[in-house]
């Protein structure tokens, strides 16, 4: 059941502790279900931190302050807003399409959280260890255009139908050139499964003046990597890719008639969605939950901000392309690119390897 | 409320706009089921109105001269982000509080009204500068609305011409304190609502109209000689 | 339409070398000139209302009057009247007011729109507001004011206690089955009147295939403000000068000018020379905070909302504003100007206040560059505006675009130096034009005029230190009460920061102007914004839209 390289996974190592059996389906699923709510919690709970954060980030790049009245630097913002925003009237519209519309959200807040089933977080910290894991998580993080889809047909407002057209043009145009330089990795590491990629990347590529450089994919292939970020950033539609927003030409798009709980699981799912790009990123190209000194966890959840903050920065500073010019990028620049990437690694993997 | 609007001749401006249900609006059905305000609920109001105190969404709305200074209250010098209100969402449906920055003009009540009305409860209305308190400068004008009260209830009013960003700035931190305090506008009745054109009083006015207007298109019909 | 056939090369007629020979181009008009009145800075040709297009198609094509700047409309006891007033964008100094009369009984006259396309939007609001009605005007609506009103309020008998009623009915229903039109696969969407983009309270009926626009019409008067009326209503002397400040509200101090011009020319009031001084510095800094917000809410189109470009450029702003506070007690509204001069002196002490001003423009060099590494210089900026929302020089002028919009399509015009006033004249600087025509010329054209005003800002800086402290006069002797002569009559343009600012006043020999007009540039450039966004995407729209830096405060006054 288990490769050579696969670590025990989250499930395990519960079961292990609370001495349930791993072989009854009932109790196996139980571990599973204690380990998901943790993960879960992990990344919600960095997603509530996003609601603080942005805002200092954003004040950070523009010389500003921001909230620092509530509470110690302002932390209790998270607190006031979420309950703020829960507790707000839920307005549905007139003459929207009542099931597409209500499961909107929960698809794009769902979608994006599956997808950290599979991604090893380190200190054994990974739900499940599929041979597809890659796979998978694309898989599912392309969910969310559904979401989009659904939520923007679903208002009955002309400017979240643009939105939503404009997500799925544009994810159809990115998801190819995301999948096909993740593929260069795969290439790279022989295997789809997510812990091996990872323990991959273990090995020291040189020395550097007695300090070793681990071989992650992003000091390999920095080609690929720029790529990857590239497509990500459109992907999770920020700037300069976040047209399917774009507050100024379309209102909010998609979620232009969303209030309450439902603008809630939007703007949470949006977050996740950074943060499970960033996940990938960091499992594909930045050598996972690996790193000195620190445990596993703290060097992923250390990666992974730093994604998001290179995120945040492109939104500040970067401005927006338009739809036509995003396909234009996304079909004659990425995709020929990361072809280009693809059979270059191949060639090279095929010769050196 | 149209009921209302046909009293609006015996009473006062004032008496009018202060109506019936003021004061109501954080009155929860469960509130009512107990009759009274347990212990309980009273802690939880009370959570409550920090949280509305404390964060708020700010509707990216800008009409005319003092929306300039309200972009600079929201700048870098003044940041009105540090009291938890700095965030602009340009759709009305995730906004808490409506600052109103300016003139409002004939054409544009209705609209604003619409958008008022897309807001989700409980929403609060900063009136800034003089134009929103009785149409200002421009009072004597034959388009100029007499004040952002005559079409929504208004919170707060900063006066100005236009308010600096620091006036605006206590606006909304008085705003704040008064929501998490409990309080509220008084104001729920408002002399010019909407209304479906076909319930309109038929006079001479509404006649010349009537083959323009659908009976079901919502108007706002003004008299002026009842402003203030 | 005129704008295929060359141009003369031959000398226009009626020029001569100091000024217009009104009496060549009353020739030209032969019989269709009933009658000649004189204004104050020009003549005006009375025409019949059956003639107008004759008259302006002779005057444009073989006199060179190829600017339309304004349509004055106004209502007198015994007549309508539109004043059609002609200008040259070679040499904005040959006026030339076309006078066309109307009965009051049928008060109805040739629409001038097959000759000057600017005159559509013009004649609408004189429509709306004053009556007139304009035979083959091809939209002859109210433009201001709601479909539904009741009268023309600046027309005599106006009754503005009547009740109004207001349709809500653009909004109704966005989906509803009329908004489609049946064959097309197009779709209506209403950006506007409240959208983050219109940066105000500007209403684009657009129509989109795609995500490309079909067809876009904007729909203003959310904010029009009775400005004309108000100003009508005012005495000279102090009462109206407060109101330009409202007029553009993000570049306020020079639109006093345009009053303080007309008024003084009409009442023929000089100002001393150390007052025009201070009039262009402070107009200068002004110019330069209207072109920061230009810049920032520019880049709000372009970047996203609330990014780091936006926000320096509101940090630069607040700087030029705390300079005019200090001079003028206001942030925004700061009624400085006076009939004469100005209302203030510098601030004691004058080395803090001549320290601080030089401080903004001594960082002003290195704050410009940090602009264009991060914006002229971004290769994703310039391939979102380089190239779109393309405004052609001919179709400039068919517009009566004036301002940065004119010179970022090339269009060498400027009032300040082609009808001087002020102490303009005197000082060393250069008017910028921008070949481009697209919205990335209208931007570099606004971040070198900040450099330009810089300049001027620094020259006025040296005068005012080295200007000898017992010929500091700030005001010269003006009457209390103003009343001009009656029936003098007095169209004067200065260069805003949006462009060209033309102020009509009819006097009626009270101390208040019976007929006060205002020109805004941003009513005219607006509407050349069809011209520019059809066939474009929905991005470009607002971008252009940006770009073409509009205040609905003029717009709709």
């Amino acid at each position: 059941m288990t490769g050579p390289l696969q670590a025990t996974t989250l499930p395990e190592t519960l079961s292990g502790l609370l001495g349930l059996n791993t072989n009854d389906p009932l109790q196996w699923f139980l571990a599973a279900l204690i380990a998901s709510a943790l993960v879960g919690t992990l990344m919600l709970t960095n997603t509530a931190l996003v609601i603080w954060a942005k805002r200092k980030i954003t004040a950070a790049f523009t010389d500003r302050i921001a909230i620092n009245r509530v509470g110690p630097f302002g932390l209790l913002i998270i607190v006031a807003d979420a309950v703020r925003l829960l507790s707000k009237e839920l307005i549905v519209p007139d003459e929207v399409d009542r099931p597409a519309y209500d499961l909107a959200p929960l698809v794009l807040a769902s979608s994006a959280l599956l997808g950290f089933a599979v991604i090893p977080m380190g200190n054994g910290i990974q739900i499940a260890d599929p041979e597809t894991g890659l796979a998978y998580v694309f898989a599912v993080a392309s969910l969310a255009s559904l979401g989009l889809v659904m939520a923007g047909y679903a208002s009955n407002n002309k400017y979240s139908f643009l939105g939503s057209l404009r997500a799925v043009a544009q994810n159809l145009a990115y998801e190819i050139p995301l999948v096909l330089t993740g593929v260069s990795v795969v290439i790279f590491a022989g295997t789809l499964r997510l812990s091996e990629i990872v323990a991959a990347q273990s090995e020291t590529l040189f020395t550097l003046g007695g300090l070793a450089i681990p071989s992650w994919y992003a000091f390999v292939n920095p080609f690929a990597f720029v790529l990857f970020m590239a497509a990500n950033l459109a992907e999770v539609g920020r700037n300069p890719f976040d047209i399917p927003e774009a507050p100024n030409e379309i209102v909010a798009g998609y979620m232009t008639e969303y209030s309450s709980v439902y603008f809630v699981l939007l703007y949470l799912g949006e977050f996740i969605h950074v943060f499970l790009g960033a996940a990938i990123v960091t499992t594909l190209f930045l050598g996972g939950p690996a790193g000195p000194v620190l445990p596993g966890i703290v060097w992923f959840l250390i990666k992974i901000w730093a994604v998001f903050l290179f995120t945040q920065w492109t939104r500040s500073a970067v401005p927006r392309v338009r739809i036509d010019q995003l396909i234009e990028i996304g079909w004659k620049g990425m995709l020929v690119l990361s072809i280009a990437n693809l059979v270059l690694t191949a060639v090279i993997v095929g010769v050196l390897v | 409320m149209s009921s209302n609007d046909k009293t609006t001749d015996t009473l006062s401006t004032q008496d009018a706009r202060m109506g019936q249900g003021a004061d109501d609006r954080f009155n929860s059905p469960l509130r009512e089921a107990f009759g009274s305000t347990p212990f309980i609920l009273t802690k939880f109001d009370k959570f409550m109105n920090w949280v509305r105190g404390s964060s708020m969404f700010m509707l990216q709305f800008g009409i005319a001269c003092c929306s300039i200074e309200m972009i600079h209250t929201y700048a870098i010098k003044h940041d009105l982000d540090r009291f938890g209100a700095g965030v602009p969402r340009s759709s009305p449906r995730q906004a808490d509080v409506m600052i109103v920055p300016g003139t409002i003009v004939s054409k544009f009540a209705p609209r604003m009204k619409r958008v008022y009305d897309q807001m989700p409860e409980p929403k609060f209305v900063v009136g800034m500068g003089s134009c929103t308190i009785s149409g200002g400068p421009f009072q004597e004008g034959y388009n100029v609305i007499k004040g952002a009260e005559e079409v929504i209830p208004v919170d707060i009013h900063v006066p100005g011409c236009p308010p600096r960003p620091e006036a605006l700035i206590y606006g909304v931190a008085k705003l704040q304190e008064r929501v998490a305090n409990g309080e509220s506008a008084p104001v729920t009745v408002k002399p010019y609502e909407m209304e479906q054109f076909g319930d309109l009083e038929q006079d001479e006015i509404v006649q010349k109209l009537a083959d323009q207007i659908d009976e079901d298109d919502l108007v706002m019909r003004y008299n002026w000689t009842d402003s203030p | 339409m005129s704008l295929e056939e060359p141009r003369d090369a031959k000398p226009e007629i009626g020029v001569t070398d100091d000024g217009l020979d009104y009496d060549a181009l009353a020739a030209l008009l032969g019989d269709t000139l009933l009658d000649r009145e004189d204004h104050v800075t020009t003549e005006g040709f009375v025409v019949r209302p059956d003639d107008v297009q004759d008259a302006l198609r002779t005057l444009k094509q073989e006199a060179g009057f190829d600017h339309c700047s304004c349509v004055t409309a106004q209502e007198y006891q015994d007549r309508y009247e539109s004043i059609y007033h002609l200008k040259k964008y070679d040499d904005p100094t040959h006026e030339l007011s076309v006078v066309v009369p109307t009965s009051r009984d049928d008060p109805v006259s040739q629409s001038a729109n097959d000759v000057y396309r600017t005159a559509d939007w013009h004649e609408r609001e004189a429509y709306d507001l004053v009556g007139i009605e304009y035979e083959d005007h091809p939209d002859m609506r109210r433009i201001l004011l709601p479909e539904t009103w009741q009268g023309h309020p600046l027309g005599r008998d106006y009754d503005q206690t009547q009740p109004q009623v207001v349709t809500l009915r653009e909004h109704a229903n966005p989906l509803q089955e009329d908004h489609m039109a049946d064959d097309t696969d197009t779709m209506f969407i209403n950006v506007g009147p409240h959208h983050p983009a219109t940066h105000g309270v500007l209403h684009l009926k657009t129509v989109l295939d795609g995500e490309q626009v079909a067809d876009v019409e904007p729909d203003i008067g959310y904010l029009h403000r009775c400005e004309e009326q108000l100003c009508q209503q005012c005495t000279y002397r102090h009462q109206i000068m407060p109101y330009p400040d409202r007029w553009d509200y993000t570049a306020n101090l020079i639109n006093e000018w345009s009053y303080a011009r007309a008024a003084e020319t009409l009442a023929d009031i000089d100002v001393p020379e150390y007052a025009q001084v201070l009039r262009t510095m402070s107009a200068e800094l002004s110019r330069m905070a209207g072109h920061f917000l230009a810049l920032g809410t520019f880049a709000l189109d372009v970047y996203g909302e609330f990014t780091a470009i936006f926000q320096y450029a509101f940090r630069d702003r607040e700087i030029a504003q705390d300079i005019l506070e200090d001079l003028t007690g206001q942030r925004m509204m700061h009624n400085y100007f006076r009939l004469g001069g100005v209302v203030w002196d510098l601030p004691n002490p004058r080395e803090e206040f001549f320290e601080k001003t030089r401080d903004f423009l001594d960082d002003l060099p290195a704050k410009l560059d940090e602009y264009h590494d991060m914006i002229t210089s971004n290769e994703i900026f310039q391939v979102r505006c380089v190239n779109t929302g393309v405004l052609e020089p001919d179709v400039a002028k068919e517009y009566g675009a004036t301002g940065p919009v004119a010179r970022g399509s090339g269009i060498d015009y400027d009032l300040r130096r082609d009808d001087p006033y002020g102490y303009y004249p005197e000082l060393d600087w250069d008017v910028v034009t921008e070949d481009g025509c697209d919205n990335y010329a209208r931007v570099l054209v606004r971040m070198q005029e900040v450099e330009e005003s810089a300049k001027i800002v620094e020259q006025c800086l040296d005068l005012l230190e080295d200007w000898p402290e017992d010929e500091r006069t700030l005001q010269s002797n003006v009457p209390r009460t103003i009343k001009p002569e009656p029936d003098t009559e007095i169209y004067s343009a200065i260069e805003n920061a949006k462009g060209e600012l033309g102020i009509y006043i009819r006097s009626d020999g009270t101390d208040k102007p019976a007929r006060f007009k205002i020109r805004s540039p941003s009513f005219s450039n607006l509407q050349a914004l069809p011209e520019m966004s059809n066939g474009e995407y929905v991005a470009d729209l607002i971008a252009t839209l940006g770009s073409l830096d509009i205040i609905l405060g003029e717009v709709d006054r």
